[in-house]
């Protein structure tokens, strides 16, 4: 019997007949994703190395939230029982009890609502995870072949598909399929290239995925001229990710800005307070078709929908979850994963390749060492970036070595702040006017 | 699942692939986890949960591998893993990949380490840990009602289980307890954040600060420092010397040169060359040791490797001499060093890669230092110490880094960066707190900048190394401050100077 079954007629059961008063629920909710994954690896230009063999994963797990009759809650991981004891679960919700805690803004359960049309399958990963998974090791033989012949590489291809359960005692039961897709490269441990959404990469993304990242390592190989008090900074669209995830992210959390922890106050809200350039919106979107960050509904049975977290650089909402939502006093909004899903927009943005013959003196950042340990409310960051990509009248020269230092509310606050759009990813090249010294 | 149960289920799962000519290794796991969150006053979360499954990683008989999981932890489930993490194997095989046997060469290992901790997992019933919780968290929002408090509280139990085709059968016990103070304050619309916690094997964590406030002390501390931070200038970018705290310390240890010397790393590591770690290399000066390797009763206490080996203590770096690396079976010959199991894994669905357990940077010529009951007493008397040791460098700033915020080598260049909670000058007896900035270098240089210890060592400075995509317990420290001298490839950041 599969795990989101057996939840389902515990729970309901200890809903309407429960075996003593103490263990009676009056709502609940179940997330149970079941899922298949094949992968593999290269290391230090060896496929399938004893580090990076293929491999296939498969997994039956999720969460359970519980309202008890009294109006407490509890919360629990599961997966399906080890051993064959027909009690197991009702000892584990003996647990559930014992674990049980006052939060009275968290016990409610969203009735449902129509669902949107989300594409978020892809069927030949299926047909990958069934066995006909040719694709992934040609891949890897192919990015071996192709390889620069001086550079180490490394990298990994997954696929993964699976069914997502979301059921809620208001009466939500939705079961749908759900894939995923993620390879990456990187040469030298010094520059990459990725992808990452819920359908398999086309060959000629591929191909131009590739060839970027090849030429842009061939010209890492020279040294560039040392950059100067007049170079813009340039982060590649991997980096504006980073730099959301890191200071953006965690600011525009509901439960953040709710207890004070956050680099917004709540009146900033209500208020709708400029801290981005007038220019930039910021929103979830969840959507948009077979994208990473796209679902049809939040764990919480939320149904998919839009948010806009900054329009025209004015806070609008945090990101809410249902208890979020209810302190807010609000409807519960789109949830990132992660930083999928997240979408930077400035009006005045221009395809990479026309921002770059406007760069006369540049520097294009793509990656950072120890963005993880900045202070997020803050925004402040001191960074190091070895291996940035030089620009000098539109042309790419060679390699160089900075340090940045400056505030990234700051950045996004300026006019000076531009975007360019990439054709690989779908966060923004972002041009910042920062501190910038040679490493 | 119990321990017994799970060696039953890894004998009969390893019995299935008998027939088959080359090599198994199977890895049980069960993890059971409680943990709960608190702030300003409210629950956010107590959680529980259960993880557990099977990872076989199957060898053909020349040395290609595959690897299969399930979370299901089964023994019908087990068997069908043996066949694909075989299939997968054959399949990487005429892939061509690079064939490995070293596995084979693994001395047999038959043991069983019970569960360490004082307290066993439940023995506490979990209503009275957040109990416990509540009021070591009311207690300090009393204290320090300026900042916004989250208290956070972790404990953990896995159960692993690693058998072999040789016969090996090791199965081990890792307790691990974690409680966490997390603070917000505000000055003149600055905000800065903090986090201390205090680190163990179980409940006992508990019971010790509600007795003695160790971290509530700690905690307000850091909190009224970082209150200072939020005012404080900026300085001015290059090179200094420097006191380090014992987490700064570990982190440099670990980031800038464990990882260097795990034997999967030497193709790429600054200190390897030819693929060979570069044994008699001078890295420090004389007295400088660095030393890796599991403790009782510390956060990332693995006694055994996840092949199934002894964790060996290792000592990397012997008075300023590169000696050893952190070895596991696969790759340790490979990169001219001996195994010292040094394979770990997140978890059973995970491939053990080489990494650190607890890792401690020791010097020799060691300064005195009674540690004080608050930050900036203790400040003081190391200012005072160095004073009276002539180690205050005239005329410049001797910057003192607090907190250690995390950091991130790469091993191929040997470039490095950590960063810190704020920075005190030492120097100058108003003791001015600046702004943190990011504190970076170069692996071969900084270790040859560190002149001297200063009180005796501390070890538990804990984290998670996220190496390959795993998150891993590590730990380790050093003196209560290391003293460094000015090195032109180890610099601050900040300011443009």
């Amino acid at each position: 019997m599969k795990l989101v079954a057996q939840l389902e007629d515990l729970l309901y059961q200890f809903q309407q007949a429960p075996k003593t008063e103490n263990l009676r629920l009056s709502a609940w909710r179940i997330l149970v994703n079941d899922s298949e994954a094949v992968s593999v690896g290269i290391k230090d230009n060896s496929p399938g190395s004893v580090y990076t063999p293929p491999s296939y994963r498969q997994g039956e797990s999720g969460e359970v939230f519980l309202v008890w009759a009294d109006g407490t809650c509890s919360q629990a991981m599961v997966q399906l029982p080890a051993l064959n004891d027909p009690e197991y679960w009702h000892k584990e919700l003996e647990q559930w009890r014992q674990a049980s805690y006052e939060d009275p803004d968290a016990s409610h359960i969203p009735t449902p609502e129509p669902l949107p049309l989300v594409a978020v399958e892809d069927r030949a990963i299926r047909t990958i995870i069934s066995g006909d998974d040719e694709i992934l090791f040609d891949q890897a033989k192919r990015w071996l072949t192709d390889r620069p012949a001086q550079a180490k590489m490394q990298g990994s291809i997954q696929a993964a598909w699976g069914y997502r359960h979301v059921r809620t005692s208001t009466g939500l039961a939705v079961t749908y399929q759900q894939s995923q897709f993620v390879s990456w490269f990187s040469f030298d441990s010094l520059i990459g290239g990725g992808f990452a959404k819920r359908r398999l990469i086309q060959p000629e993304e591929q191909e131009a995925l590739w060839s970027l990242t090849v030429s842009r390592y061939e010209a890492m190989q020279k040294e560039a001229p040392p950059i100067g008090p007049q170079t813009k900074v340039i982060l590649a669209p991997s980096m504006t990710e980073e730099m959301l995830g890191q200071f953006i992210l965690p600011n525009f959390s509901g439960d953040k800005v709710i207890e004070g922890q956050g680099a917004f106050a709540k009146e900033n809200f209500l208020d709708h307070t400029l801290v981005f350039h007038p220019q930039f919106s910021l929103t979830i979107d969840p959507l948009r078709p077979l994208e990473l960050g796209s679902y049809l509904v939040t764990a919480e049975g939320v149904p998919a929908d839009r948010t806009v977290l900054v329009r025209d650089g004015q806070l609008q909402t945090p990101f809410l979850r249902v208890k979020d939502a209810v302190r807010w006093g609000a409807k519960p909004t789109a949830l990132p994963h992660g930083t999928a899903g997240l979408y930077l927009k400035h009006q005045a943005e221009v395809p990479w390749v026309d921002a770059l013959q406007g760069v006369e003196d540049g520097v294009l950042v793509l990656s950072v060492l120890g963005l993880h340990t900045q202070e997020a409310v803050s925004g402040s960051y001191s960074l190091s970036a070895p291996h940035c990509i030089r620009i000098l009248k539109g042309q790419i020269v060679g390699r160089t070595d900075v340090k940045l230092t400056g505030n990234f509310f700051a950045d996004m606050l300026a006019s000076t702040t531009k975007t360019a759009r990439s054709d690989f990813d779908t966060h923004p090249y972002l041009f910042i006017k920062t501190g910038v010294q040679t490493l | 699942m119990e321990q017994k149960e799970i060696q039953a289920l890894v004998r009969s799962v390893l019995a299935e692939a008998r027939n088959f000519d080359g090599y198994v290794i199977i890895r049980a796991q069960s993890r059971r986890e409680w943990s709960m969150r608190i702030s300003n006053g409210r629950f956010e979360r107590v959680s529980t949960g259960w993880d557990s499954g099977l990872g076989v990683q199957a060898f053909t008989k020349d040395g290609a591998s595959g690897f299969a999981t399930s979370d299901v932890l089964a023994e019908g489930v087990g068997r069908k893993l043996v066949d694909k993490a075989i299939q997968l194997a054959r399949r990487n095989e005429a892939m061509g990949t690079t064939l490995n046997r070293k596995i084979w060469e693994a001395p047999r290992v038959e043991a069983e380490e019970g569960n360490p901790a004082q307290k066993v997992f439940g023995e506490i019933p979990l209503v009275d840990l957040e109990t416990m919780v509540m009021s070591i968290h009311s207690s300090l929002r009393s204290a320090f009602s300026e900042g916004v408090w989250q208290t956070s509280y972790r404990q953990i139990e896995e159960e692993w289980c690693i058998g072999r085709t040789d016969g090996t059968l090791v199965s081990f016990v890792i307790p691990r307890a974690v409680l966490m103070h997390q603070g917000t304050v505000r000055v003149q619309g600055k905000a800065q954040s903090t986090m201390i916690h205090r680190s163990g094997m179980d409940a006992t964590v508990l019971f010790e600060e509600l007795a003695d406030h160790v971290l509530e002390r700690k905690a307000m501390d850091r909190a009224e420092f970082a209150r200072a931070v939020c005012i404080a200038p900026q300085l001015p970018s290059g090179h200094y010397p420097l006191i380090i705290d014992y987490g700064l310390a570990k982190g440099l240890a670990h980031e800038a040169f464990g990882h260097a010397v795990e034997s999967d790393h030497m193709n790429e590591s600054v200190l390897g060359e030819a693929g060979k770690l570069r044994k008699g290399l001078r890295v420090a000066r004389p007295g400088v040791n660095i030393i890796d390797g599991p403790l009782v009763g510390d956060w990332a206490h693995q006694p055994y490797s996840a092949n199934g080996l002894i964790r060996q203590t290792v000592t990397i770096v012997r008075d300023g001499i590169l000696e050893a690396g952190l070895g596991d079976i696969f790759s340790a010959e490979e990169a001219g060093m001996p195994v010292t199991g040094a394979g770990r894994a997140e978890s059973y669905g995970h491939i053990p890669l080489p990494r650190m357990s607890n890792i401690r940077l020791l010097v020799d010529r060691m300064l005195p230092l009674t540690p004080a009951e608050h930050l900036m007493d203790e400040v003081k008397a190391v200012r005072e110490t160095l004073l009276e040791n002539g180690e205050l460098r005239e005329g410049e700033k001797n910057l003192l880094l607090l907190g250690y915020r995390g950091g991130q080598v790469n091993p191929k260049t040997g470039d490095f960066v950590f960063q810190c909670d704020g920075i005190i000058d030492v120097s100058d007896p108003k003791l001015p707190i600046y702004q943190p900035s990011i504190f970076s270098g170069k692996i071969l240089s900084v270790l040859q900048a560190i002149r001297g210890g200063l009180g005796e060592g501390c070890y538990d400075a804990i984290g998670t190394c996220g190496k390959g995509g795993q998150s891993v317990a590590s730990s380790g420290g050093s003196h209560r401050y290391l003293l460094m001298d000015a090195d032109q490839q180890v610099s601050l950041g900040g300011e443009n100077g």
